[in-house]
């Protein structure tokens, strides 16, 4: 189940970014949907299949961008490798819990890339990408990935509560 | 829920740290090797960006085509049902002549332009937030190379800064990380045009004394990039001199609607017809291509 979900995000998440998004987008940015699996791949499954999930869909994300690949492949990379070790830490993870770490790497892994990108662009226009580009991609990431993580503990929290036989099977 | 052993957690550390080193200590070798690995997953990616792409055309063509005309046929319904149905066969032929006029206008400027230009069209846009950029349906395999021009006969669209076997990745002119040599076109001066982050042009490095003007048309210098001479930027609507600064800038509207346009040209070969067809052929030992 989990590798063919993989695979799906893999194949389907980069098109679905660069072809349907734009029909979601707020002021001309959309949720970076790369970003939100990795994190959620982290938190959920750990720090090393976060890294895992981060790595190779920063590569399929940047063979469809202009940026520069390596940075798409680490900043995605190492928002799952920091989600997982985020999430070792909350005991009870919950929405709240998602959200603030969401927000966070999205901030943080968008700082990355405003300072490789735009370091020659003048303080200027380094303040107008954060405010045009960065600040609602963060609100963005973290409203879809919280979205995302609530409907998937729903969906756990209604499979524990079926009650199950001996041999494991539903009962 | 799936929680990992602290074992995984060394591995992925380390892994991650590899990986840092390796790219700043060969960010080369470690470029060329990624691009090469990415090639077969990307062949994969084309699939299914080429089904998003029709599906994004479908949800387009039915939203303009269907859901907003409904809106127009469910008033008429009570009116006339049989101008309703006028209605839609007219939104269908008008949207069949604004196609085959704009690809009319781009077969006029293959033709004007030469040979050397591939038809592409968009499939999306860039995967990021950051980049102003644009995702073609055609690739190293129609012969389209890193560095080649992209226009419409509108004007300058940008230039391709990655491929793929079946993709090409176009950064637009108006993005601050692209960068085109321009040309007044009425006092002749040449100059810079950078994308702004705000997605507009700006021509930069324009001579103190120049005379240059709002409304002066801003074209290609030819000079350096994937363009011929002469194809259409945009439009100066802004001149700014700062004091003690040894240039002037100006401000460009850019002619071509980046919303709009659907279909591209990719220069292939940014030279005349005449001169590309004078020019002796290659040893037969040259496997390699003239750089872009």
């Amino acid at each position: 189940m989990k590798p063919a979900l993989y695979a799906g995000l893999l194949l389907g998440l980069v098109p679905a970014q660069a072809t349907l998004l734009r029909y979601v987008e707020v002021v001309g940015v959309r949720p970076d949907l790369c970003l939100v699996a990795a994190c959620l791949a982290g938190f959920l499954a750990g720090e090393l299949e976060g890294l895992l999930i981060g790595l190779a869909l920063g590569v399929v994300q940047g063979l469809f961008s202009a940026g520069d690949l390596w940075l798409n492949v680490l900043t995605k990379g190492g928002v799952g490798l920091l989600a997982g070790l985020a999430g070792r830490h909350v005991t009870n993870p919950t929405s709240v819990s998602l959200l603030a770490v969401l927000a966070g790497l999205s901030a943080l892994s968008g700082m990355v890339v405003l300072f490789a990108i735009r370091s020659g662009g003048g303080l200027a226009a380094f303040l107008l990408a954060m405010r045009s580009v960065l600040a609602p991609e963060v609100v963005l990431n973290a409203a879809v990935g919280t979205g995302m993580y609530w409907l998937i503990a729903r969906r756990v929290r209604r499979q524990e509560a079926i009650p199950r036989g001996p041999a494991g099977l539903v009962g | 829920m799936f929680r990992t052993t602290s074992g995984t957690r060394r591995a992925a550390l380390f892994l991650f740290v590899l990986l840092l080193s390796v790219v700043f200590l060969l960010p080369k070798q470690s470029r060329g090797l990624l691009q090469n690995m990415g090639r077969p997953i990307a062949q994969l990616v084309s699939f299914p960006l080429e089904a998003f792409s029709a599906l994004d055309r479908s949800l387009r063509d039915f939203w303009g085509g269907y859901v907003a005309l409904h809106r127009v046929a469910e008033e008429n319904r009570r009116l006339h049902r049989e101008v309703e149905q006028l209605r839609g066969r007219n939104v269908d032929l008008q949207e069949m002549v604004t196609a085959s006029q704009r690809l009319a206008g781009l077969l006029e400027l293959k033709k004007r332009v030469g040979p050397r230009t591939v038809a592409a069209q968009v499939v999306g846009r860039d995967a990021t937030n950051w980049y102003r950029s644009v995702v073609l349906d055609k690739g190293e395999r129609d012969g389209i190379r890193v560095e080649m021009g992209v226009m419409t006969p509108d004007g300058v669209v940008g230039r391709v800064v990655r491929t793929t076997p079946f993709s090409s990745v176009v950064l637009l002119i108006i993005d601050p990380n692209n960068a085109v040599t321009g040309l007044i076109q009425r006092t002749r001066e040449e100059g810079i045009v950078e994308g702004t982050v705000q997605g507009r042009a700006r021509l930069k490095y324009i001579p103190l004394l120049s005379t240059v003007r709002t409304g002066d048309v801003v074209v290609t210098s030819g000079l350096t990039g994937g363009f011929p001479r002469g194809v259409a930027i945009g439009t100066v609507t802004r001149i700014d001199k700062v004091e003690g600064d040894l240039f002037q800038s100006a401000e460009i509207a850019p002619e071509v609607d980046f919303l709009k346009y659907e279909e591209v040209l990719v220069i292939t070969d940014p030279r005349p017809s005449g001169e590309s067809q004078k020019e002796p052929a290659l040893p037969a030992d040259s496997s390699k291509g003239p750089k872009p």
